[in-house]
């Protein structure tokens, strides 16, 4: 530009040697520094007329123009220059008008893409026009032209009229400008394509091209002016400077500058400036924005979490599930509504609720048993027909419980809760006569299924005692009888716990007992015995397994939930699934523990998992679920080491593992072994009935396939009796 | 497909009524058949902008002059003058195709025309009909060889054209029953050269990259004065004659002298006079389409300009 300016000083004439700098500097920018056409155009411009120079420079100087431009005639004087100041008496024609300033073009509202909307097309046309009236002046320009032409000079002013045209945010290419010939004082002229054609003598109009119709007219033309001197218009001030048009984002902000100072004040130096809370929430949101992307994908794309780590990590309280056992009417329902209640997980309405409904079907007792049976079956029979999960948290663990039925028609269902469970609770009714009952009813039964589908760790809990007024030697009595029943049923002595409780009253369950027949135990209370519990030890490195256990609509947009308890391995969103029998593959859209969504889930949790890429009908309550990488295989046959509960003959049997049910049939017994070192007795002779008590090595043959692998169990039964239960082999 | 979102008015027409004395009075009041006033080879005046619609990639407007009605003495009803055609085009994309589509190593082009309800005497449905399906289908195949699709996999385009104001048919004296003599729906040749011409400058105007500029055209083979002669005529507007026999219509690319699309109507029949056969039909056609696409290269012009910052 300095440069130019000197080239341009050099080559006026020595009559414009007044010419100012700044002068010299506007033809230069507006000519892209073209020296000779700068020099003609101040040339044409001072030569008629040395006071135009002095007006344009007031002109510019202050934005505010008068609508009046009467010449000075005379060189310049204060008097002259204040001379049609109204002081104070404003006419209104010349009164400011103030317009809302540029708005840069954001173009949100879209529109097509310009190509190069460097310059409006206001900018352009007065930039036309200014050639057009140097052109004319260059010609013998006239007086009235000429400061007209200066106005025009001043190119930021020439963007007022359309910022108050415009219409915020929409593209200005799309409207007609407005009118060039308003700033010239000749009377408003209604623009037509014809008037536009006109000035840009490049255009010529085809023969077949038409005028718009008055229809066309309507979309395409601005509307009518108001009635306002453009003259008088009056920009705020540093909104027309060339600097709104640039990037306001180019450079860095005035937050980032402060922060840069600061950083290099405290010697962070080269660091950059450190994230704010603000920028870490920004980048969060931009992180959730890209997360919200995802969904879009037909399936959730995976983290990649590495699970162990993040479980090492998370230091969730220790998970136990146990399953509560025992005869029907032993009180495990109530004795578990009692456990609820007392630990605050149920409120006191909801139990005067349930007790006001059990009195009016004239069964009282039950009130706490409905906490777990909510089912209407469950509660007019006053029997638990499902397992019913509920959870409550200790101190030290987070338990569920299964409550699994008693009643001996129900048997595949509590087999199914004590699949997933960890540890065992057996509730044995006290009462005389119940005991007895009992011990040959479910109590046994339970007690010899669960250990067979591997629970370890036994709590007894001994209900009613209140009703034989805690009596200590029907306490002790039952004891030695549960204990040495345990024991030979494969139940290790320190695996056993006694605890006398009433369900009922709430004895020896969340609190001591406040009776005084009752001091003679001193033992810890049930929860304190559950809290006991040694954590589980997860098998989490293992390929994935998981039965599922319900199969439901989880909402609109899960069409297809399941939950169970994975028994093995771990998983993540995104992950994918194969699910046997069916053999189809779907994907993990996303994980709720406890109605909560999660990333991950390691074995022992209790998972809901919404499905992807599957139809309903592939996926069944019984189903397993294993990674595909290490699928689990569907097999017609199995070979399995069985403890007999009753005589086994080859004979049609159901199996049974979790909620997986088949039927099948022995095909064959391999040999009776031996229960303590595993060895086939007998030698090779071939074995033809297996007794009750018997450890056995049995082939069944299955109807259909079935995911079953080694290291499970399984329970055999038939004709609603529970015959075997063993291990894979 | 019956519209079952809207309460719709009576399927039939629903135009104000003309009362017969207004078509059966003295011959100075006689409402008269709208005479075609422009030489056979002369197109109707045509106003094509680009950048109507600011929400869409691409857009454009296209209307065609009505034929002034000829006799000055006619109440001015507005049922019974005669329309232009008003088309606007709008165009959206190159977009993205949905993460369901499946994949396409090229463009996918959309075309949707859609008649305004009001655009025509007979009131139209909101739903597109078989005929509006046909000249989207046509419009498909003008436009398709015209894209360079390569340029962009995996993407869509939508043309969507709405007629605001349709051809007519046949002139609406005629619709009393007594005028069916032809196959009719000729204003949908005239419609579609427009949809055409309006398509291809959306289209430029949102920067798609074509091979040419498509242009479409009519010609039509109309009943002359005598009985039995024919005469050719370049975009016909079809009131202003009692019989069209014949009309084609081409979509033409003028630099590469291509036809991308042709469709041809009517019979012009074995019959004695052979004044014209169907390939001159065609050829004419071409001319009829070298003329729009003159106002067409024009609008293009006025937008490149304006894009440029030129003016």
């Amino acid at each position: 530009m300095r440069l130019g300016t000197i080239a341009v000083r050099e080559a006026l004439p020595p009559t414009a040697a007044y010419v100012t700098d700044k002068e010299i500097q506007e033809p230069l920018w507006h000519y892209y520094y073209d020296v000779e056409k700068s020099v003609a155009y101040l040339v044409s411009k001072h030569t008629p007329k040395l006071k135009m120079a002095k007006k344009e420079n007031v002109k510019v100087k202050g934005n505010v123009q008068g609508s009046r431009n009467d010449e000075c005639s005379n060189p310049f004087s204060v008097k002259d220059f204040f001379g049609d100041m109204p002081w104070l008496n404003i006419p209104l024609g010349r009164q400011a008008t103030f317009i809302a300033p540029l708005y840069p073009r954001g173009g949100l509202l879209g529109g097509s893409p310009d190509g190069v909307p460097k310059m409006s097309k206001l900018q352009v046309l007065a930039a036309a026009r200014k050639k057009k009236a140097q052109e004319q002046k260059s010609s013998g320009s006239t007086l009235v032209e000429a400061p007209m032409a200066n106005l025009t000079l001043d190119s930021s002013k020439s963007r007022e009229p359309k910022a108050g045209s415009s219409s915020r945010g929409f593209p200005q290419r799309k409207r007609k400008d407005s009118n060039p010939h308003e700033k010239a004082p000749t009377p408003v002229k209604r623009e037509s394509s014809k008037a536009e054609s006109q000035d840009s003598p490049m255009e010529t109009p085809p023969p077949d091209q038409a005028e718009p119709s008055a229809f066309a007219n309507t979309m395409f033309s601005t509307p009518p002016k108001p009635a306002q001197q453009p003259d008088s218009f009056f920009t705020l001030p540093y909104n027309a400077t060339p600097i709104a048009n640039t990037d306001p984002f180019a450079g860095p902000s005035p937050d980032d500058v402060v922060m840069a100072a600061q950083s290099k004040a405290s010697g962070k130096g080269g660091k950059g400036p450190p994230k704010t809370n603000g920028e870490k929430r920004a980048e969060q949101i931009a992180n959730g924005v890209e997360a919200l992307k995802m969904d879009d994908t037909p399936r959730a794309r995976s983290k990649n979490l590495d699970v162990l780590a993040e479980f090492e990590k998370a230091e969730t309280k220790n998970a136990a599930n146990f399953v509560v056992i025992g005869h029907v009417d032993a009180g495990k329902s109530t004795l578990m509504g009692r456990l609820l209640y007392d630990l605050k997980v149920v409120d006191q309405r909801t139990i005067d609720r349930y007790k006001r409904e059990a009195e009016k079907m004239g069964k009282s007792s039950f009130a706490l048993a409905w906490v777990l049976d909510q089912g209407s079956e469950e509660r007019a029979r006053g029997v638990t027909i499902d397992i019913a999960t509920n959870k409550f948290e200790t101190a030290k663990t987070a338990f569920t419980i299964l409550d699994a039925p008693g009643h001996r028609d129900f048997i595949p269902n509590m087999i199914a809760g004590a699949s997933q469970a960890d540890f065992a609770v057996l509730v044995i009714d006290a009462s005389t006569g119940s005991f007895e009952s009992g011990l040959k009813g479910q109590t046994k039964e339970h007690a010899l299924l669960v250990r067979s589908m591997g629970v370890q760790r036994i709590i007894t809990a001994i209900n009613k005692l209140d009703t034989v007024s805690w009596s200590q030697e029907r306490f002790d009595e039952i004891r030695t009888q549960i204990s040495s029943f345990l024991t030979t049923a494969g139940f290790l002595a320190k695996n056993l716990a006694f605890i006398p409780c009433s369900g009922l009253h709430g004895d020896f369950i969340a609190r001591r007992s406040t009776e005084e027949a009752a001091k003679w135990y001193t033992g810890p209370t049930l929860v304190e015995e559950l809290d006991n519990s040694e954590p589980v030890h997860r098998a989490l490195t293992k390929p994935l397994r998981l039965t599922i256990s319900d199969v439901f609509r989880g909402g609109i947009q899960n069409p297809l939930s399941i939950s169970g308890r994975i028994e093995a391995g771990s998983l993540q969103n995104g992950d994918a699934l194969l699910i046997q029998p069916a053999s189809q593959k779907c994907f993990i859209k996303a994980l709720e523990i406890d109605n909560a969504a999660v990333d991950w889930a390691v074995a022992g949790q209790n998972v809901v998992i919404h499905l992807s890429g599957i139809e309903e009908q592939y996926v069944k309550v019984g189903d397993v679920v294993s990674s595909p990488a290490s699928p689990i295989r569907n097999v017609k046959e199995l070979v399995c080491k069985v403890l007999a509960f009753e005589v086994l003959v080859p004979m049609s049997v159901e199996v049974i593992r979790g909620r997986l049910s088949v039927a099948g049939r022995i095909v064959g017994i391999l040999g009776v072994l031996d229960k303590g070192t595993g060895e086939v007795v007998g030698g090779k002779k071939k074995v033809r009935v297996v007794k009750p008590g018997q450890l056995a090595r049995v082939k069944v043959e299955l109807e259909r396939g079935v995911p079953l692998e080694a290291p499970g169990r399984v329970v055999l039964r038939s004709g609603g009796e529970t015959v075997a239960a063993g291990l894979l082999e | 497909m019956t519209d079952r979102r809207r309460i719709n008015g009576p399927s039939g027409g629903t135009s104000a009524p003309v009362y017969s004395k207004y078509l059966t009075k003295d011959a100075s009041t006689q409402i008269e058949r709208p005479m075609r006033s422009r030489a056979p080879n002369v197109l109707r005046k045509m106003f094509l902008k680009t950048g109507v619609t600011p929400s869409a990639s691409g857009s454009a407007y296209l209307e065609l002059e009505a034929s002034k009605s000829t006799n000055t003495n006619t109440p001015g009803l507005a049922s019974l003058s005669t329309s232009g055609l008003k088309l606007t085009c709008t165009v959206h994309g190159p977009r993205p195709l949905p993460k369901s589509a499946p994949f396409s190593p090229h463009i996918i082009l959309s075309t949707h025309v859609k008649y305004a309800p009001f655009a025509t005497r007979k009131r139209r449905g909101y739903l597109r009909d078989s005929s509006e399906r046909d000249l989207g289908v046509h419009l498909e195949t003008a436009l398709r060889g015209v894209i360079i699709g390569d340029r962009w996999p995996k993407s869509g385009v939508e043309v969507i054209i709405t007629i605001l104001e349709g051809e007519e048919d046949q002139w609406w004296g005629d619709d009393r029953g007594r005028g069916q003599v032809t196959a009719g729906e000729w204003g949908m040749m005239s419609v579609l050269s427009g949809c055409i011409t309006v398509a291809s400058a959306a289209i430029a105007d949102a920067g798609i990259d074509c091979v040419d500029v498509v242009s479409g055209g009519v010609a039509a083979v109309v009943r002359g004065q005598g009985k039995q002669s024919t005469a050719l005529v370049l975009d016909p507007v079809p009131p202003e004659h009692q019989e069209i026999l014949a009309a084609a219509i081409v979509a033409y690319l003028p630099a590469r002298d291509e036809i991308t699309d042709l469709w041809v109507k009517g019979d012009i029949g074995n019959q004695a006079v052979q004044s014209s056969s169907y390939e001159e039909l065609a050829d004419n056609a071409v001319q009829a389409a070298l003329g729009s696409h003159r106002v067409l290269v024009a609008a293009l012009k006025e937008t490149a300009d304006m894009k440029l910052g030129r003016s």
